[in-house]
């Protein structure tokens, strides 16, 4: 027993040692990363997670798991938003009935483990698709709930005393009380001693616990817990929709693990998980800080999770032979050594990849360091400017960012190009933050979700940071300006014409969207379905298909609605990957009578549109987007974009007119096989 | 465990008679070889999870690898190389990837659901950070259904699946090595005792998974003009909950194939049945998670009747 405590101090120590690592090497590469500022908003954004990762450590000590804490988190969410809007109900009388919707799932996984006897990886990969398909069902995907009284908001969004994090106070409590029942209680060693008995496929009954009721307790808490995070998150971002939390649970865990807890059961503790969440967190906001490609976050975590386990998997093992105590010490340094060596190759991914970004993002010379080395714009200024899609990996914003990329060399401006890896407004807010306390001239965001990210944007205008909106608009009051590449209006306007040419004013047709809870595509939708109704009486939408931005997903869904609806005429797919995956679908039935249109990326649409599959394809022109938010960033940086100019020197866009706050780059591209092949994005 | 498989037989037998009735146009022969040729990689996929699961290891690193032997091939085969030699690099790839999880597992000694978790991790973010999002454009013409005709494509890759399948549902019962994997399964230590290289069977079952799910990656790439780089996002989860659904315990040692076939089926029809019988798609994800959990609740209850019979 003493070597296996011994054996946990040594994990947490050789933890702490990364959590220290990570700070000292970011405190270096990120500009403002050791600001109390900083350290503030890392807690702030830390507290969900570690709310979940709280939620599961009891779990996990028991030897369970539980998967559905993220999907409990959207649930609670939407439950919340429906109790208070639509039903009128009190603040304070929702919340409780989210928490009591937490308690009650929880306590359903824990009936289905304890009564039903299923194993907890499977009861709750069950809950987790449950949960979320019931918040899904409940919403039909589209609804979602905002404005909520500010006083609610305080506790995701405000501070206290002008500096702490409102939530702040809410997880130290949790943390205590955590700290009290694993740690100080009967019922944290009635967790162990059932996680020990499951490791060594025993059963803890014989030791007179009561086995059912503390896993009764452990999943039933782990509910309610997953409700607070739920509330937090809703307060935080403004807004309460379906998909709150997606991912999470993975995160939640991995932090756990991280922290020491065995998944086989009987060893983990609060002080561990609070460690590994740390290890987490940090790195996520040091990598924003440096402007370092966040991707390295995930590889580098799950580098340091098999590296800890595996070297002390290894010291176990070697111990369990010969125990001596210089050989202790041998292997305590043995492992802080391969630890080390892990952070250290970290750091020179790290250092490679500064390089590698500054070669391909500013290849006009060095950045920040040597601005005299930019002779392509001598005269301008060299500004930092940082952008922001909706997600990375989406192919639409990978095009945006090569026609970005262009403009910061022509211009010979730093260019910080970062963003959620999938659509995730709680991490577009996180990003913002990182550069705020980085310090750079000017940000545009292609806003996600606008109540969400309105207070974080107004914080960054107040630290006089020029803030600029494209894609999609966040609150006005939030930004100084909005380059408008084409109104949701303007979009669904086109699409449904395409729809009324292509059909010949009458007939059937589908629409295959992205994910159900995509707001863009819902207001795309919206738009679509006014015009049809106002001036293409005729047409007829007979169903709406997810396709989740897959486009394997989008080809089976087209293969399907043209069985099931042989009069359907025309697919309408508006997520870039869905168009080429129905244009398949179409392609390979064979049938000529079906077309399909859609929002999607010229190139690849090419061959369905040359083919005479795709009738057509809408957009407007993404490198241009990308050019022009970059160009009036350096403009609004410089002075030149300012309230009461009607227009702009759009380089190699020419003029580019100013309405209002809006910059209009103008109508979307209907791309059809007459004009193509003049496009390459 | 026998009682989950029966229980998912009469829902699946319900589903079936009610689509039959409701929507008999779902057993048109072009719309089941067409549902077939789109699940056919995923049920490669989880042929590899039964033997990992039933190896008493779990593998949620299989969406990733599927979306790197995608690009992988994708790659290779724009570079020129000719398209057997592209499936067996990028099996080989596969395998490697599952070397190293079992190697995780095996020699140092990390859970297999912690080293997948992070092989999850690791390998999504390195193909999101090398592709930058971009899809594997401008193939060559004989990519697509590897150079074969659509309808020749298409048997090609429902004979493969069968294949694979077939091959393994008959190994597993009466070769050696798949008696072996059942008894490493079930319990670890008799099964060394008894003298099998457990670390070995370990290690093979996870090689497995890797060059399987790299061949359901060809497999589901040819079907299209272009490679995604984002493909297989979830797919672990479905590979899991097919074989569970299928009757087998997540703690080793006990399911067969043929479940893990059942489970898969069901779970491939609940999509496109929901669009035949006309039920809106938002509740798509809840009925998935209904039918787990029913299987579950079934399951006990059917077992303690069975009890109290006898």
């Amino acid at each position: 027993m003493k070597s296996m405590v011994e054996n946990r101090a040594g994990r947490e120590r050789a933890l702490a040692l990364v959590v220290a690592l990570e700070i000292l090497i970011f405190a270096f590469t990120g500009p403002h990363f050791l600001s109390a500022g900083n350290g503030f908003e890392i807690i702030r954004l830390g507290v969900e997670l570690g709310l979940l990762a709280l939620a599961l450590t009891p779990v996990i000590v028991t030897g369970g798991i539980d998967l559905s804490v993220g999907s409990m988190m959207g649930l609670c969410a939407v439950v919340f938003g429906f109790l208070w809007r639509d039903l009128h109900f009190p603040i304070a009388l929702a919340a409780l009935s989210a928490l009591a919707v937490g308690t009650a799932g929880g306590a359903l996984n824990a009936v289905l483990i304890t009564r039903f006897g299923g194993a907890p990886l499977i009861v709750t990969l069950g809950t987790y698709s449950l949960f979320r398909g019931i918040a899904e069902g409940l919403t039909r995907g589209v609804e979602n709930f905002s404005q909520f009284p500010v006083g609610f908001l305080y506790f995701g969004q405000g501070y206290l005393g002008g500096i702490l994090p409102a939530q702040t106070p809410v997880f130290v409590a949790f943390v205590v009380l955590y700290w009290l029942l694993l740690h100080r209680s009967v019922f944290g060693r009635a967790f162990r001693a059932i996680g020990f008995a499951a490791a060594s496929n025993g059963d803890a009954r014989w030791s007179g616990i009561p086995v059912n009721r503390r896993l009764a307790l452990s999943y039933t808490l782990s509910g309610f817990t997953a409700a607070v995070a739920s509330l937090i998150y809703v307060a935080h971002l403004g807004q309460a929709r379906s998909d709150a939390g997606t991912g999470y649970e993975l995160l939640a865990i991995t932090a756990v693990v991280l922290g020491g807890a065995s998944i086989s059961g009987g060893r983990g503790s609060i002080w561990g998980t609070l460690l590994g969440l740390a290890a987490i967190v940090v790195l996520q906001n040091g990598l924003r800080v440096s402007a370092l490609p966040v991707e390295l976050a995930g590889i580098l975590t799950s580098a340091i999770l098999v590296g800890t386990i595996a070297v002390g998997r290894l010291r176990g093992r070697a111990r369990s032979t010969v125990e001596t105590e210089a050989e202790e010490d041998e292997m305590k340094n043995y492992q802080l050594a391969v630890l080390s060596t892990v952070i250290i190759a970290g750091s020179l991914i790290v250092a490679g990849s500064n390089w590698w970004l500054v070669k391909s993002v500013a290849p006009t010379g060095a950045p920040a360091s040597a601005p005299s080395a930019a002779p392509a714009a001598p005269a301008m200024k060299r500004h930092t400017i940082a952008v922001m899609p909706k997600a990375k990996g989406d192919p639409y914003f990978v095009s945006c960012r090569l026609g970005a990329e262009a403009a910061a060399k022509e211009l010979g401006q730093d260019l910080i190009w970062d963003g959620p890896a999938d659509l995730d407004p709680a991490r577009q807010n996180e990003v913002v933050e990182a550069w705020i306390t980085r310090g750079v001239d000017t940000i545009a965001v292609a806003v996600v979700n606008a109540p969400g990210i309105s207070t974080v944007l107004r914080k960054a205008r107040a630290k006089g940071i020029k803030v600029l909106t494209w894609d999609a608009d966040a609150l006005p009051d939030a930004r100084d300006y909005f380059v408008n590449q084409a109104t949701p209006q303007g979009i669904g306007d086109t699409l449904a014409d395409e729809a009324n040419r292509i059909l010949g004013g009458e007939g059937d047709f589908a629409i295959i969207t992205g994910a159900l809870t995509a707001a863009n595509q819902n207001e795309w939708i919206k738009f679509i379905k006014a015009r049809i109704a106002a001036k293409y009486p005729k047409l007829n939408l007979i169903t709406i298909r997810p396709s989740d931005d897959d486009r394997n997903r989008a080809f089976s869904e087209a293969q399907t609605l043209m069985k099931v609806y042989p009069k359907m005429r025309l697919i309408m797919a508006i997520s870039a990957p869905a168009v080429p995956g129905a244009a398949e679908a179409v392609k390979q039935s064979g049938r000529k009578d079906v077309k399909v249109t859609g929002l999607s990326l010229p190139n690849m649409c090419k061959p369905y549109v040359k083919a005479g599959i795709a009738e057509s394809v809408v957009l407007w022109n993404t490198l241009d987007l990308g050019y022009l938010v970059v160009n009036a960033s350096r403009q609004a940086a410089d002075g030149t974009l300012k309230p009461g100019v009607d227009s702009i020197d759009g380089g190699r866009l020419g003029k580019i007119g100013i309405e209002g706050t809006q910059v209009v780059l103008g109508k979307p591209l209907v791309f059809t096989k007459a004009n193509i092949d003049q496009y390459d994005f | 465990m026998k009682q989950r498989g029966i229980a998912i037989g009469i829902f699946w037998a319900v589903l079936l008679v009610t689509l039959a009735v409701r929507a008999p146009a779902f057993f048109d022969f072009a719309n089941l070889r067409d549902m077939e040729v789109v699940n056919a990689p995923a049920l490669i996929v989880a042929v590899g999870m039964t033997l990992i699961i039933l190896a008493g290891e779990i593998d949620v690193s299989v969406g990733s690898q599927f979306a790197v032997a995608s690009v992988v091939a994708g790659t290779l085969a724009k570079a020129g190389v000719p398209l057997p030699l592209v499936a067996l690099l990028t099996a080989l790839v596969g395998a490697g990837f599952g070397a190293v999880n079992g190697a995780l597992v095996t020699l140092f000694g990390v859970p297999s659901i912690v080293a997948t978790l992070a092989a999850m991790a690791f390998w999504r973010e390195l193909l999101r950070w090398v592709t930058q999002g971009a899809w594997v454009e401008g193939l060559p013409a004989n990519f697509q259904w590897m150079g074969l005709s659509q309808p020749q494509g298409e048997l090609a890759i429902l004979v493969a699946a069968a294949a694979i399948f077939g091959v393994f549902a008959w190994g597993l019962r009466h070769w050696q090595a798949g008696r072996a994997i059942y008894a490493v399964g079930s319990n670890r230590e008799s099964a060394r005792l008894a003298g099998l290289p457990v670390t070995g069977i370990s290690m093979a079952v996870f090689v497995l998974m890797g060059t399987l799910t790299a061949l359901a990656g060809v497999l589901d790439s040819v079907r299209f003009s272009q490679v995604q780089s984002s493909a297989g996002a979830g797919l672990e989860l479905k590979a899991i909950s097919a074989v569970v659904i299928g009757g087998a315990a997540i703690t080793g040692g006990r399911g067969t194939l043929w479940g893990t076939l059942l489970g898969a089926s069901v779970l491939a029809v609940i999509a496109p049945a929901l669009t035949f019988l006309g039920i809106n798609a938002f509740w798509e994800k809840a009925i998935q998670g209904g039918i787990i959990l029913g299987a579950i609740v079934l399951e006990r209850l059917s077992a303690r009747g069975g009890g109290r019979s006898r």
